[in-house]
């Protein structure tokens, strides 16, 4: 697959701070980031150094202080509610170093999690979405486990799969392998490689690992709130 | 999403097994709280069947021990009194079980032989002299009032009630000049000469139960009735009250009476039924605030707990108003739950018919307790709901 030049995220002179009474952080100052159709893009950079912050703007989860986000070319700042939770359900896929499964739903409900948000799906078709994106992922055999009976590589084949099920253009993963050991850290890191290779998704992961981050197709540098690479 | 909250709802039954027996703990309440409502509400809603406004009772003691002859002498001339004192539009004589007295003389009831014989176990009897109709304004519904006709009849004249003939006639069948059969051990058999309306002696808020008038002339010394009913024009008060008192003394040293408005009765008797159920209510309220109060905490800790959770379904793409909405749905599942067992609960009450209330009592009292139960559920959610649609998604994620 091809990436396009078309940006599919925009981030202009941002920045995020976190306002206490007394105390007031900057967690991103003046970022500029274009994210391409098709790009694998990863994040690096210390502890507290903005990675997520940055991650939750560009997943449309949080509001940066200044500056804009755009989505294919349309700023979202004025959108309502209603209008960003559309956006992420259709566009955006999210994977969490802690998976955050519902661990009292089978694996193929936890899939078809974001399946429910979106009008006019039916039942049916919600199931044989959540199936084919288990099947993406080999988990196909575990569907009516529960995630407390799966090993973490497994859990975040789930999770993984749940950010696949909406078919999104883009997927957000936040130290996808922080969790893993490195055997199971190299499966996940596979399987996003292919799903960016085969089918063309925008992938944005942040990592600790230099080695993960050498795979993909750019990597962008964070220290103390500011882009510097 | 509806598939997805039950789903989820009974995969975290164990966690919220308690809250379940909190909702039906709930449900029992209002259901038996509910019951007496509507039972006390469908008594007061049915007519009482007489006009007890601007009737007095008037109790005689005749003091000493004078023979029935005597007395009925003596009471005659009271009443003879009474009729021509102005103010008085009617007197009549009843036994003690008047409206609103806390007094009843009932017993069971047969008509008809063999394999036709029906039997109405409780009714109430009503020894009543021929003025009893007008001055309590009772309502014929077929035959006639008591006449001098019934003085010098073979078998005692009665009046029943609509709901006696329908205990122990066919529907359909006339009980005019049909004769019943009193308690076995009084051995007596009475004709039907009229059918009447109700006279709920017992107030408006107990049940109505069948009724049968039995005919006491004027000369009949076996039943020596010593209560009056007199019915005064609008407006007496206590001259009126003065002046018959004093008649009846004036009748010999030894009678006294007592003279109490019905009005007067049937507000103390309405006061005296309606306590147990108004303290019934007041400790149902404090528990079903407590009940509120536990599904509201239990709530609130839930959503504080579940904030990952909730942070995730906004990052699927969840709403808040669909956040604010999955709670409210969980909530009500839940309730579901403990209305299905509820339910099951109290649909035992009109199966095996316990405490004889109509079906109709139950029912509707169960409707207005799944009502009550889902309404609670919902007051008591709303909050945590908001609260669980005020988490900020980033936030809520960062936490986990």
């Amino acid at each position: 697959m091809q990436t396009s030049a078309a940006p599919v995220l925009q981030l202009t002179d941002i920045e995020k701070i976190y306002q206490t009474k007394t105390i007031e952080t900057v967690a991103l100052h003046r970022i500029n980031l274009t994210i391409g159709r098709g790009e694998f893009v990863s994040i690096m950079g210390p502890s507290g150094c903005g990675k997520s912050t940055l991650l939750s703007l560009m997943g449309l989860l949080d509001e940066p202080t200044h500056g804009t986000v755009a989505v294919d070319g349309r700023p979202v700042q004025s959108y309502s509610d209603k209008e960003l939770a559309g956006l992420r359900n259709l566009k955006i896929g999210f994977v969490f170093q802690s998976y955050h499964l519902i661990n009292d739903l089978a694996v193929l409900d936890n899939v078809e999690l974001p399946l429910l948000y979106r009008p006019g799906l039916g039942s049916k078709e919600r199931r044989q979405r959540a199936l084919a994106a288990l099947d993406k992922v080999g988990l196909s055999a575990r569907t009516n486990h529960f995630p407390s009976q799966l090993s973490g590589g497994q859990r975040q084949r789930v999770a993984i799969a749940r950010a696949l099920a909406g078919a999104p253009e883009i997927i957000l993963a936040d130290e996808p392998t922080g969790n893993l050991d490195s055997v199971m850290g190299e499966e996940i890191m596979d399987l996003l490689l292919g799903l960016n290779r085969e089918h063309g998704t925008t992938i944005v992961m942040v990592t600790h690992d230099e080695q993960q981050a050498l795979k993909t197709q750019r990597l962008i540098r964070l220290f103390d709130g500011s882009q510097v690479g | 999403m509806i598939r997805h909250l039950f789903t989820l709802m009974w995969n975290r039954k164990r966690a919220n097994g308690l809250l379940v027996l909190e909702i039906l703990l709930a449900f029992v309440v209002l259901f038996g709280v509910s019951s007496l409502g509507v039972y006390l509400w469908r008594n007061y809603r049915a007519p009482l069947g007489f006009a007890y406004e601007q009737v007095w009772n008037v109790s005689l003691n005749p003091g000493g021990q004078p023979s029935r002859g005597e007395m009925l002498g003596s009471l005659q001339q009271i009443i003879q009194h009474l009729k021509a004192t102005p103010g008085v539009a009617g007197v009549a004589r009843s036994e003690g079980n008047t409206p609103f007295a806390f007094a009843s003389n009932n017993g069971d009831l047969s008509a008809g032989e063999g394999a036709r014989k029906r039997v109405c176990d409780v009714a109430n009897y009503f020894d009543s002299s021929a003025e009893l109709r007008a001055v309590m304004g009772l309502q014929m519904k077929a035959g006639r009032w008591f006449d001098r006709r019934d003085e010098a009849a073979n078998s005692r004249a009665v009046v029943i009630t609509e709901a006696l003939r329908d205990a122990l006639f066919a529907p359909g069948e006339s009980p005019l000049g049909q004769v019943i059969q009193g308690p076995k051990d009084w051995k007596e058999v009475w004709k039907v000469v009229g059918v009447s309306g109700p006279y709920r002696t017992d107030g408006e808020l107990a049940a109505p139960k069948p009724g049968v008038f039995l005919f006491v002339g004027p000369q009949d010394t076996t039943h020596a009735l010593a209560t009056l009913l007199v019915r005064v024009q609008p407006g007496s008060g206590a001259a009126l009250e003065k002046k018959i008192s004093d008649d009846i003394r004036a009748n010999g040293p030894t009678w006294s009476s007592t003279i109490t408005p019905l009005a007067n009765q049937r507000r103390v008797q309405f006061k005296q039924v309606l306590t147990p159920p108004v303290i019934m209510g007041v400790v149902s309220v404090f528990l079903l605030i407590n009940v509120a109060l536990g599904l509201f905490g239990v709530l609130w800790l839930n959503i504080s707990q579940r904030r990952g959770e909730l942070g995730v379904r906004r990052a699927m793409g969840a709403t808040a108003g669909a956040i604010s909405g999955q709670v409210l749905g969980e909530i009500l599942v839940l309730t579901t739950f403990g209305l299905a067992l509820g339910l099951l609960v109290a649909m035992q009450f009109p199966l095996l018919g316990v405490l004889d209330v109509p079906t109709g009592v139950y029912l509707t009292a169960m409707g207005m307790a799944a009502a009550g139960l889902y309404l609670l559920a919902v007051g008591c959610a709303l909050y945590p709901s908001r609260l669980a649609a005020g988490i900020q998604p980033a936030v809520a994620l960062r936490e986990e």
